[in-house]
């Protein structure tokens, strides 16, 4: 799958999920400060993603992703390891 | 003689409260089982458990654990779930047995030890059962969560009669009101405010050291209130609670164990249910123990439908599990270890180990890095360390119960 389009299916789950529009979601947005993600937020988040991409991220280390452009790496990496 | 305390095969029938406690570390009436088993029998004792605590359960009770040379011995052996006084016939050998032919105590000499040792415990009770005579007995035996509940508020009252020395040496307020004052024991350095109201009339009340129960708070027997708990302003406690060493306790509570280090702090109704160590009740938590139509609960032990044959039942919470704000807790429900609950709708009534809930979805959780940090974190803040051992037993569950926390989450996503 290309970046592109992980990029655009994931900001859409950022989007149902924190209540944020697509646009303002950028590479360099910061999932707590910026988007508003607190730890029970963050958790769906990974389910999100996880049921998007049907893959499975170990939940410590997908915690530490911090930018929407961060976290498009990490899920690419999962995607590709499938 | 040596006395061997064991745990059998049924321990996994006490999930989730046996999870990271022996199945004899459970409370009931004002003692934990093994407690209770000490104060009757004398003598040498050791443990016999299952392996994946065995190192933890040494350091906890500095005795020897699953040692083959305790064992091979004249021993007298007792079950950990039997609740049992110490006027025994142990001159004969033989094994007692409950109606579902599990050991409940023997006395075996040492050359039958010897006879059917082969190295491995369950297979040593196992052959006993085949091979050496056998009587029929009656006794409380805690074989599900919900027994401990059933025989607590007959156990408060017996345990009652037995102590010695059933006098009020605690701080008491003079604008504090005690009913049947004969039947209410308050322990040195307790402290009762103002305005609490101890209605001992219906069964006593057992106040530990440095307890503190705060105005307006009103309990009512038979109830013990461990050592440095604390019972909030304006508390509600009902009949037949016992709550262990250190917990905080408000709201209104009925016919239920707390087993030590927990919180209630607020309102909220909690009943006929077993809160294990180190959890956290958040504000007007609040379970279900009775069903409207007043068919007996079922429980999903393990996993799988139970029937408990009993009307009321409420939760079975286990160590270091948290609830939100506002949780609503159905009749009969099952909670594992190190869980974090949030307020939403109709809750299911099993949530596995590990698991978070949250907007009615059961989710993965933080990890087990985080969840370790965060039991430092709680404990802590009670004086306590995690012993290497515990956190040992922490992870090996983690992965234990890995299959089906994923099987839980997975399901929960194809609901939506």
């Amino acid at each position: 799958m290309e970046e592109k389009e992980i990029e655009e299916r994931a900001k859409k789950v950022v989007s149902s999920i924190l209540g944020v529009d697509e646009e303002k979601i950028k590479s360099e947005s910061r999932f707590v400060e910026d988007l508003g993600a607190e730890s029970v937020a963050s958790l769906e988040l990974v389910a999100g993603f996880e049921e998007e991409f049907d893959i499975e991220m170990d939940e410590n280390a997908a915690l530490e992703v911090k930018t929407f452009g961060d976290a498009v790496k990490f899920i690419k990496k999962y995607i590709e390891g499938k | 003689m040596k006395i061997l305390i064991f745990e059998d095969e049924n321990w996994k029938n006490l999930l989730p409260l046996s999870y990271i406690k022996n199945t004899f570390e459970l409370r009931c009436g004002y003692y934990t089982l093994f407690e209770r088993i000490a104060q009757n029998f004398n003598g040498e004792k050791g443990l016999w458990v299952r392996d994946y605590i065995s190192s933890l359960t040494k350091i906890k009770f500095n005795l020897p654990t699953n040692d083959e040379n305790f064992i091979k011995d004249d021993i007298f052996i007792i079950n950990g779930t039997t609740i049992i006084d110490g006027k025994v016939n142990i001159e004969e050998e033989k094994i007692f047995v409950d109606e579902y032919n599990n050991i409940l105590y023997g006395y075996i000499k040492k050359e039958t030890v010897e006879k059917f040792w082969e190295g491995n415990f369950w297979k040593f009770l196992s052959n006993l059962k085949e091979n050496i005579k056998k009587e029929k007995v009656e006794l409380i035996s805690i074989k599900y969560p919900w027994n401990l509940i059933h025989f607590n508020g007959q156990l408060l009252k017996t345990d009652f009669e037995n102590i010695q020395n059933k006098k009020i040496e605690g701080e008491v307020s003079g604008k504090c009101e005690i009913i049947n004052e004969k039947n209410v024991v308050i322990r040195n350095e307790a402290k009762i405010h103002p305005f609490v109201v101890l209605d001992a009339s219906k069964g006593p009340i057992f106040i530990d050291r440095e307890a503190e129960i705060f105005p307006f708070a009103r309990i009512e027997g038979p109830s013990f209130i461990g050592e440095k708990t604390q019972i909030m302003p304006g508390a509600n406690i009902r009949e037949g609670n016992s709550f262990g060493p250190v917990c905080r306790i408000g709201g209104e509570v009925e016919e239920s164990i707390f087993h030590s280090y927990s919180n209630k702090y607020h309102d909220g109704f909690i009943g006929h249910s077993y809160i294990g160590e180190f959890v956290n009740l958040g504000a007007l938590t609040t379970n279900s123990d009775l069903k409207n139509d007043y068919s007996d609960v079922v429980v999903y032990l393990c996993g799988s439908p139970t029937n408990t044959g009993d009307l009321k039942v409420g939760s079975f919470i286990g160590d270091h599990t948290k609830t939100s704000i506002g949780t609503l807790f159905n009749t009969g429900t099952i909670i594992g270890i190190m869980c974090n609950i949030t307020a939403g709708g109709i809750l299911p009534k099993y949530f596995p180990s590990f698991t978070w809930y949250i907007n009615n979805k059961f989710m993965k959780g933080t990890g087990i890095e985080t969840g370790i940090e965060t039991t430092k974190k709680a404990m802590a803040r009670r004086g306590r360390d995690l012993p290497k051992e515990e956190e040992e037993v922490i992870r090996y569950l983690y992965q234990e119960t890995e299959t089906e926390r994923k099987e839980y989450v997975k399901r929960s996503r194809k609901k939506q």
